[in-house]
């Protein structure tokens, strides 16, 4: 093509060029941006862990119980729901697939399946869907109604009475709350699957026990802690940043529940994937 | 080096707020026990000045320095420990939603009751005081801030500024909306705040009455500049 006095495509190429340049320096300076304030959120909440101040410690404790009451203990019926049910789903699957299953291997695959797995995704999910969103429209809320200046102003700390203790809370939460979906799944799901898979509670037993070592604990501890700090770090973090509006604080509490999903699941498979580089097998350890 | 100096001080002080210049390389001081009255058109960033004052947001250049100290925004407990407690009475209260009134009153003063020497009982005590100073009825004190009416809330959150003894006091309008009676009773405050030699104090309103109540030379705010300024700090 023939450059005229009106277009020259080689002017137009650089400008487009310059333009792309640009607006990929514009997202990568944002992207920076935002992750230094994700950052400063999470340092500003463990750093304030030991700042002084009994008292100041005291109030915090006191928000830190409510949050596990909260995000935890009021969670329990829908996380037994849940477990019951995709634990029944997970047996009645293996007992449909492989009738020849016996127990010991049903307790194999359980392991594998519901403790290493299930229990801390579907967990975090859970309380993520649950309380994190509680979390997020709550300080966007705060944000909004000029609380968070007000803590500020009569020298609260907000990083210590408002975030540390939801972010704590979610975290005991999401390991207690693992536990306690582990348990339900395998013994509920096992009673509800019971007329479908005729297997003994004992051989089940024998199989999580071969299963069953001293790295998963390490594993659930890891998982537990990992996914519950996601969890309550997006949470915390895109309430936080609400600035004047109330239209912000359904946007950002969906981008706290998108991104702690994005997170839990990407950081679940990569612990995962180091587990088994680190044990071998399932089905040989 | 900023030579510490008490009282208020805004040092070559910036602040931009979207298209609003609220403030333009401005300097002010406000001396220890003072008043500072800042009128302004609505919009002009009155508020915004009083939050820059009170160290809650940060200048975009200069320095707000509170009794010698530069605010820390992160961990605001770090200025109440070495002595400077502010005061802020929001334009909307700014009680926490999920606390009843006594709630809100009570929590700076647990918060910092080693600091301040308390124990539980003085705590309890402090706060009714100060509840009842603002004339805030026994049976409003247990509610949330939402089963209050505005008039109400507004009082609360004065009773829980006066309730730490601040030496800075913020004042964002602080008889707005607010029915007669409240409103005097908070302009009786906002007087005492001015004859107490204790407390230097910052008030942004419009409100006539409230300016002649208070017989303060008010200072205007107008593109990012304090007209009829007290006095400039000279470093």
């Amino acid at each position: 093509m023939r450059p005229s006095a009106f277009f020259d495509p080689r002017v137009a190429g650089q400008a487009t060029s310059r333009r792309l340049v640009a607006g990929v320096g514009v997202r990568a300076i944002a992207a920076l941006h935002a992750t230094t304030r994700a950052l400063a959120t999470l340092g500003g909440a463990f750093g304030s862990v030991a700042a002084p101040g009994s008292a100041a410690r005291s109030v915090a404790r006191r928000v830190l119980l409510m949050q596990i009451l909260f995000t935890g203990v009021q969670a329990l019926g829908l996380v037994s729901v849940i477990a019951l049910f995709l634990g029944a789903t997970i047996i009645i699957q293996i007992g449909m697939m492989a009738p020849a299953t016996t127990g010991d291997i049903l307790g194999r695959i359980l392991v594998a399946v519901v403790l290493r797995e299930l229990a801390p995704l579907g967990t975090a999910i859970i309380v993520g869907g649950r309380s994190g969103t509680a979390i997020a429209a709550e300080l966007g809320g705060m944000k909004v109604n000029s609380e968070i200046l007000a803590l500020s102003s009569l020298g609260i700390d907000p990083s210590r009475y408002v975030v540390l203790p939801r972010l704590l809370g979610v975290v005991v939460s999401v390991l207690a709350l693992m536990v306690y979906f582990g348990v339900v799944a395998i013994v509920g799901g096992y009673i509800v699957s019971l007329p479908i898979i005729p297997s003994s509670f004992g051989a089940l037993r024998a199989g999580f026990s071969e299963a069953l070592g001293p790295a998963d604990l390490l594993l659930f501890f890891g998982k537990g802690v990992g996914l519950g700090t996601i969890v309550g770090w997006a949470s915390c973090h895109f309430g936080l940043q609400v600035s004047v509006s109330p239209t912000e604080v359904p946007q950002m509490a969906s981008r706290a529940v998108v991104t702690s999903l994005l997170g839990c699941v990407v950081f679940n498979t990569a612990v995962t994937a180091a587990f088994y580089w680190a044990v071998g097998s399932p089905m040989r350890y | 080096m900023i030579p510490p100096r008490p009282g208020l001080v805004v040092l070559d002080a910036s602040f931009r707020y979207g298209d609003i210049v609220v403030l333009d390389d401005e300097s002010l001081s406000v001396e220890p026990g003072e008043t500072l009255v800042v009128t302004g058109e609505n919009g002009v960033g009155k508020s915004t000045l009083l939050y820059l004052c009170a160290g809650l947001i940060p200048v975009s250049s200069g320095a707000v320095l509170l009794d010698g100290r530069s605010p820390d925004r992160v961990h605001p407990s770090a200025l109440f420990r070495a002595g400077v407690r502010r005061g802020f009475v929001f334009q909307q209260g700014g009680l926490l939603s999920n606390l009843s009134a006594f709630a809100n009153v009570v929590l700076a003063l647990r918060y910092h009751a080693d600091v301040l020497g308390l124990d539980e009982a003085t705590v309890d005590r402090r706060a009714r005081d100060a509840l009842a100073r603002m004339d805030v009825a026994r049976a409003d004190m247990h509610a949330l801030p939402a089963h209050l009416s505005f008039g109400v809330r507004k009082r609360v959150a004065v009773a829980r500024a006066l309730a730490l003894e601040p030496n800075f006091m913020f004042f964002d309008d602080p008889d707005a909306g607010l029915d007669p009676e409240s409103a005097r009773l908070v302009q009786d405050l906002l007087v005492s705040c001015r004859d107490d030699p204790r407390i230097t104090s910052v008030v942004a309103s419009n409100h006539r009455g409230l300016l002649d109540r208070l017989e303060v030379q008010p200072h205007e705010l107008c593109g990012g500049k304090l007209l009829q300024r007290v006095s400039r700090f000279v470093v």
